[in-house]
């Protein structure tokens, strides 16, 4: 599928298409069109360089960059809005931007008191809005044309992560909290429930049941390279398991390194896993068969990142350092990269044996 | 008699009062009769092993320990042989030994602080039994009592026993963390298998969990202060701050990403105004499918970056002299308009009525300011050239 847009440099081991213009900084969101978005397929990245940036990728794998927009601050979050036309983008400047992208024009829509970490557009049959959540422990619904939330509603701690696929949500806190929503009418609150990680959370992703396409569970990734399979109501309770990720095996009597799994993207069609981890590497796993499908060489910097499109066939991941070992690490020389691979049949389970 | 060999009593067993010659024996008892697992018939070291063991494996709670009197079912206080006891328990049991029936209740309980969050949750996987690694908030907790439950994994009971190894110095030498032995329950999900987290050694574990909190951080600092050695030298670590805060968070305090006048702010500016967030001069560059080339407009409400545009053309000049991030007030209800842009004019655009929340106070913003600190503004555009950026076309 990606013809010649191979770079076989030395940061990308698993020769895959590298997009050009890279954001100059980490990046902290990658989102590609909805499906309504039907003749282009559309990237976007949100990076801690305050820019929000686009590319069209086209099937040859070529990524041409079409615009970006800047925030006040770096971006944490990105959305598109469901008809393709709009991107909402959430930043450190504790606000979220609308970006008309034919207009290229941004309108702010949503603010909070503190940073805000994610932002989801909703479309539900009798209604749509914009979700966000912030370090200000807050969950809030926007109407985008006026400056009031149409709800808000309180987080135990500081949101960490978040998803929606309607008609559920779910939050994940600082110390450890869970909270889900359903959609359905409007926003309320659903369950809280005890994390089954130990860990710091880091990510969260909904995954769909595979026959009814109904959202019926969400995994959960933490600081202690573990993600967690959680179903909103198991038939069994042994249904709900954790595995281990992104951890050096280190030899016998070795140390082993523990990274942070720092995303996780569902396959939109065989309904398998990817796992980006601060280890530098990616993994894809079928949670229904508890294998893994496939696991990557390690890159020279984190995997912050991950998206897939719309139509399961190509998969992103972001390249760049995620402060996991501190300032000190840091060095803005190293440059950002975002790749993409043709993932269709990578990601397709495995037949049971 | 022969032996006058008082140590303190022959050994008995706490949890149902049998009294035994030697400990080693009491010992063998406890692991037969009261730490072994009812559905594999494993036997563990340890009542919170066995604890652990069962959510792991089995995914079963156990509340009690088998085969205990009812005032010591207690499954999370260690008891491992003679150790382990509490001080009162052992006093009583010498008065009920001497005195014969005092019936005073020892009380158990101790360390029921430990965890934050163990209420056993069927199916809910076995990490919630203990808190695994975490030196979660253990103060209160004698060092001893620990380290069984800072292991997450059934197979750990030799590692948990390490720690107390190398304070009692008695115990028999366990294999080493094992890092590396999976469990083989599960195919190929390593799940369950041993903790390559190694236990901490208890009694650095409360120190640390002090020490580690800060900006008033009450929780526990948790995952990340594993400090990696076992007795015999495996271990694990977690890579990442030991601060248990988002790395987000973290690094948004570094000054980089803040939003902070710059020290070498321009001479020109007025001192900024508490309120005022950056503003960005960025022009941002047009593809040719969006066929707008004319003036980007940053719809502001008010606090977020609205720029001055007559300025903004001649600010766009400075782009390469601004390296300082300046807090630049706009005045409320101006429509910025990005600099380089084809329309010098600027574009007023209605600004929405609803903005009080918004508001705060804007200065135009001068010429030659720009942006964000330290991010060089890449999208400035110079008056007269393309609006292309050389990076983004």
């Amino acid at each position: 599928m990606f013809g010649s847009q191979i770079s076989t440099g030395s940061n990308n081991p698993n020769k895959d298409v590298e997009v050009s213009s890279p954001p100059d900084d980490t990046v902290s969101a990658l989102e590609f069109s909805p499906p309504s978005v039907t003749l282009h397929t559309f990237l976007i990245a949100g990076s801690w360089d305050c820019q929000v940036r686009c590319w069209e990728v086209e099937t040859s794998g070529k990524t041409v960059p079409k615009a970006a927009q800047p925030m006040d601050g770096p971006v944490l979050d990105v959305a598109w809005h469901d008809d393709g036309t709009k991107v909402f983008m959430a930043s450190t400047d504790k606000s979220v931007k609308c970006w008309d992208l034919a207009a290229n024009q941004t309108m702010q829509v949503a603010a909070h008191d503190a940073p805000v970490k994610t932002c989801h557009w909703i479309k539900a049959p009798n209604y749509t809005c914009l979700m966000t959540t912030s370090w200000d422990k807050t969950l809030k619904f926007w109407d985008t044309r006026t400056a009031v939330p149409s709800m808000t509603l309180n987080l135990t701690e500081r949101a960490y992560c978040a998803d929606v696929e309607y008609p559920m949500a779910v939050v994940g806190t600082a110390d450890r909290g869970i909270c889900m929503y359903t959609l359905e009418g409007k926003p309320a609150e659903f369950k809280r429930i005890e994390s089954p990680l130990k860990h710091q959370h880091r990510c969260v992703s909904i995954f769909k049941d595979k026959k009814s396409k109904q959202p019926t569970g969400f995994a959960l990734g933490s600081v202690e390279g573990r993600v967690a399979i959680q179903y909103v109501n198991p038939t069994n309770p042994k249904d709900n398991f954790t595995f281990k990720c992104h951890r050096t095996t280190g030899a016998v009597g070795g140390y082993q390194d523990i990274y942070a799994v720092n995303d996780i993207a569902f396959h939109p069609v065989h309904g398998t896993l990817a796992t980006v981890g601060s280890d530098g590497s990616f993994s894809f796993w079928d949670k229904d068969a508890r294998t893994k499908l496939k696991s990557t060489e390690l890159l020279d910097q984190s995997l912050t990142k991950c998206a897939f499109n719309h139509s399961g066939q190509i998969f992103a991941y972001a390249v760049g350092y995620d402060w996991s070992k501190g300032h000190e690490h840091y060095n803005p020389n190293k440059k950002t990269f975002i790749y993409l691979r043709a993932s269709y049949e990578e990601l397709k389970a495995r037949p049971t044996q | 008699m022969g032996r006058k060999k008082k140590k303190a009593s022959k050994p008995w067993c706490w949890y149902c009062n049998r009294e035994f010659d030697d400990e080693k024996i009491l010992i063998q008892h406890q692991k037969a009769k009261h730490f072994k697992c009812h559905i594999c018939h494993k036997k563990l070291y340890t009542g919170p092993g066995l604890s652990i063991h069962c959510m792991q494996v089995h995914k079963e709670a156990i509340d009690k320990v088998p085969n205990s009197l009812p005032n010591r079912s207690n499954i999370e206080i260690e008891i491992y042989g003679m150790e382990g006891i509490p001080p009162e328990d052992v006093k009583e049991h010498e008065k009920q030994k001497s005195g014969g029936g005092k019936g005073s209740d020892s009380d158990d309980d101790e360390p029921a602080a430990k965890k934050k969050a163990t209420p056993a949750l069927l199916g809910a996987g076995p990490s919630t039994v203990s808190p695994g690694i975490l030196p979660t908030p253990m103060g209160p907790v004698p060092p001893g009592m620990y380290p069984g439950h800072l292991a997450m994994n059934h197979m750990m009971p030799p590692f948990m026993q390490a720690p107390r190894m190398m304070m009692a110095g008695m115990r028999p030498l366990f294999p080493a963390a094992s890092a590396p032995t999976s469990t083989p329950s599960k195919p190929t999900f390593p799940a369950y298998s041993n903790a390559t987290i190694s236990a901490p050694p208890t009694t650095t574990t409360p120190s640390s969990s002090a020490d580690l909190k800060e900006n008033g951080e009450v929780k526990p600092p948790a995952a990340n202060t594993c400090p990696l050695v076992t007795a015999t030298g495996a271990g694990s670590k977690i890579v990442h701050p030991p601060e248990d805060v988002s790395l987000e968070e973290i690094r948004a305090r570094h000054h980089k990403y803040r939003p902070a006048p710059r020290p070498n702010a321009s001479p020109a500016l007025p001192p900024a105004v508490s309120h005022a967030e950056w503003s960005h001069l960025y022009a941002i560059s047009l593809q040719s499918s969006m066929n707008n080339m004319n003036s980007l407009v940053y719809t502001s409400t008010a606090n977020v970056a609205a720029h001055m545009s007559m300025a903004v053309a001649a600010a766009a000049r400075q782009q390469a002299a601004a390296a300082a991030a300046m807090r630049r007030p706009v005045l409320p209800g101006v429509m910025p308009v990005l600099p380089g842009v084809r329309v010098p004019v600027p574009v007023s655009v209605p600004v929405l009525p609803v903005v009080p929340q918004f508001s705060l106070v804007h200065r135009p913003m001068q010429p030659g300011m720009l942006l964000p600190g330290g991010v060089m503004p890449m999208g400035a555009v110079f008056p007269g050239l393309p609006v292309m950026q050389p990076r983004f076309r």
